[in-house]
């Protein structure tokens, strides 16, 4: 398993007396997508601001690369990072003339590189104009443009839907997922909670300053359900079988989750030579949504009261 | 380092404070040299091109250019922090020291640059009255602009030039600590009021005789002091400046964003 790219250990955060983030402790790792979800006030936004260097941890530690983003500024030139929704920009000048400005700050990067994020952001057409008529959205790409341009191998996005149609929602999450696919750690904090589950690899769900869940997604997808003759039978069957990682019952169903998603197949097999019905096997679409509320009402806290299944969020 | 400076210098001329302040800065002048009621109101009939920049020099340096000295210089921050611009920024490989130091020596030459620039604004106003030989003073010498005898243009380039380069420096511990203001309330309209604050504030202090030749203030006054009399007044403002500087970064350093 790779080293973590980025990496907080009991990280501790007060403004004034009044602590923001406590204890925190998480990993990513090179090619995964982490999102930090959580209500407005969480701590989401102070964690990634920890993380990427913009403030200093009142305990704990962080390691952003192997270094310590606070005392080695030169950690950051393996980071692109977007921590300002809307993405910030000087007005007065073009998309390409901040692109280029932030290059050179970044150390340098060739023309054609950023006429390619541009182009990739859907933002060549505009690129001479200046930044001061961008609309939220079109500044939220540029932003996006700005973070990859430098191909960093960590990724730090803070609420990068924001302001977003659809079409430019779908286009953040694709570059999201290639950065990703090509060995980015990516850290991003949001409240879509539904693409999520499409291109991240782990969850973790903030409320108060604290983390109190993490969801690996992964594991997520190659869950199913299935229903049968009998359930407990089942159950029973599958938790011997080398290539299920759990099985269990839930609402009169079997539940099983493969370690090795090839092996689908021998399911049946398994379950035939034991003389158990198979009647209908589907996957178990993780309900992210659904899971934040009840996560949300078991903490108990504030937005407990208002974490009522089915309510936009 | 050198790239950072080069960056500062470039976002200078799109500060809003800037093309205001240009644009006072030209008035500032020619008010002087083309005011029908000048001798009416002030008691003053100009003589040479020279006293053009000397009465600049002397009006401006009462209020208007540590006011826009400290605009500027709060401006320098405060627009990166009100554009959003400063966490970008800081995110990349620039250590914060570094970039704010490129901010320190860009708000050190900008009291240059308000000064001289009215000095061309006021030699061009001036023109129409010669820069030739004159009976009187410019207004930066020995008596005044009254003068004792005949002024060669020689003695008379020098008075202006010498007042002006000091006026400049003793501005740049004003610009310096608007800075530093800013970077303590991360704000540029907080950052250049509390300067002004700190400098009328500070200008009171004169009650106290012992206090008194140490003050900020005192030394924006250097300009007009006898050549023999500056030695003091150029180590103070320096001692203020390189102050300023250091704490700013110090502040800068520890801040969270």
């Amino acid at each position: 398993m790779p080293e973590p790219a980025i990496e907080t250990v009991n990280l501790f955060k007060q403004y004034r007396g009044r602590p923001v983030v406590r204890d925190l402790s998480f990993t990513v790792r090179p090619g995964e997508v982490y999102a930090l979800v959580g209500p407005n006030g969480a701590g989401k936004t102070t964690v990634i601001r920890l993380v990427s260097g913009l403030a200093y941890p009142s305990g704990g530690e962080v390691r952003l690369l192997g270094g310590d983003p606070h005392a080695d500024g030169s950690v950051r030139a393996g980071l692109g990072a977007m921590v300002e929704a809307p993405a910030a920009f000087y007005p007065y000048l073009s998309g390409r003339g901040n692109l280029q400005l932030q290059a050179r700050l970044a150390g340098g990067v060739a023309e054609e590189r950023i006429s390619e994020v541009l182009e990739l952001m859907e933002l060549g057409a505009a690129s001479e104009r200046k930044v001061a008529v961008y609309s939220l959205g079109m500044r939220q790409r540029l932003g996006v443009a700005a973070a990859i341009m430098n191909d960093p191998d960590v990724l730090i996005l803070d609420e990068p839907a924001s302001g977003m149609d659809p079409l430019s929602l779908h286009l953040v999450h694709r570059v999201l997922r290639e950065s990703a696919s090509r060995g980015t750690a990516v850290l991003i904090s949001t409240h879509h909670l539904e693409e999520v589950v499409s291109y991240c690899s782990r969850v973790g769900i903030m409320e108060a300053g604290v983390l109190i869940d993490e969801v690996d997604l992964r594991k997520r997808g190659s869950r199913y359900r299935a229903r049968v003759s009998d359930v407990h039978a089942a159950v029973a069957a599958l938790q011997v079988q080398p290539f299920v990682s759990e099985a269990f019952s839930r609402d009169k169903e079997l539940v099983f989750t493969l370690s090795d998603v090839e092996r689908l197949g021998y399911v049946s097999v398994v379950l035939g030579s034991n003389g158990i019905g198979l009647f209908e096997l589907t996957p178990d679409v993780f309900n992210l949504r659904a899971y934040y509320y009840e996560r949300m009402a078991r903490s108990g806290g504030r937005t407990a009261q208002a974490a009522q299944p089915g309510v936009p969020g | 380092m050198g790239m950072l400076i080069r960056l500062e210098l470039s976002k200078w001329f799109h500060l809003s404070s800037v093309r205001f302040s240009l644009v006072l800065l030209v008035l500032l002048p020619a008010m002087w040299a083309y005011a029908p009621g000048i001798f009416d109101v002030y008691g003053v009939f100009l003589v040479s091109g020279y006293q053009v920049p000397a009465l600049s020099l002397l009006s401006g340096m009462e209020f208007l250019f540590p006011l826009l000295v400290a605009i500027i210089a709060a401006e320098l921050l405060g627009s990166e922090i009100a554009f959003g611009t400063l966490r970008a920024t800081l995110l990349r490989p620039v250590s914060r020291a570094q970039w704010l130091l490129a901010k320190v020596l860009v708000a050190t030459l900008m009291p240059f640059f308000v000064v001289f620039f009215v000095l061309a604004v006021s030699i061009i106003a001036g023109l129409f009255l010669g820069f030739g030989p004159f009976v009187g003073g410019t207004g930066l010498g020995a008596g005044g602009l009254a003068g004792q005898g005949v002024t060669t243009a020689a003695a008379a380039s020098s008075e202006v030039l010498r007042a002006y380069a000091i006026a400049a420096f003793s501005l740049v511990p004003v610009s310096l600590l608007a800075l530093l203001l800013t970077t303590v309330f991360m704000n540029a309209a907080s950052g250049a009021l509390a300067t002004l604050g700190l400098l009328i504030v500070s200008s009171l202090f004169v009650v106290f005789p012992w206090l008194s030749s140490y003050l900020l203030t005192t030394q924006l006054n250097a300009y007009q002091f006898p050549f023999h009399e500056l030695t003091t007044p150029l180590i103070l403002i320096a001692v203020y400046a390189i102050l300023f500087a250091v704490v700013a970064v110090f502040v800068f350093e520890r801040k969270d964003f």
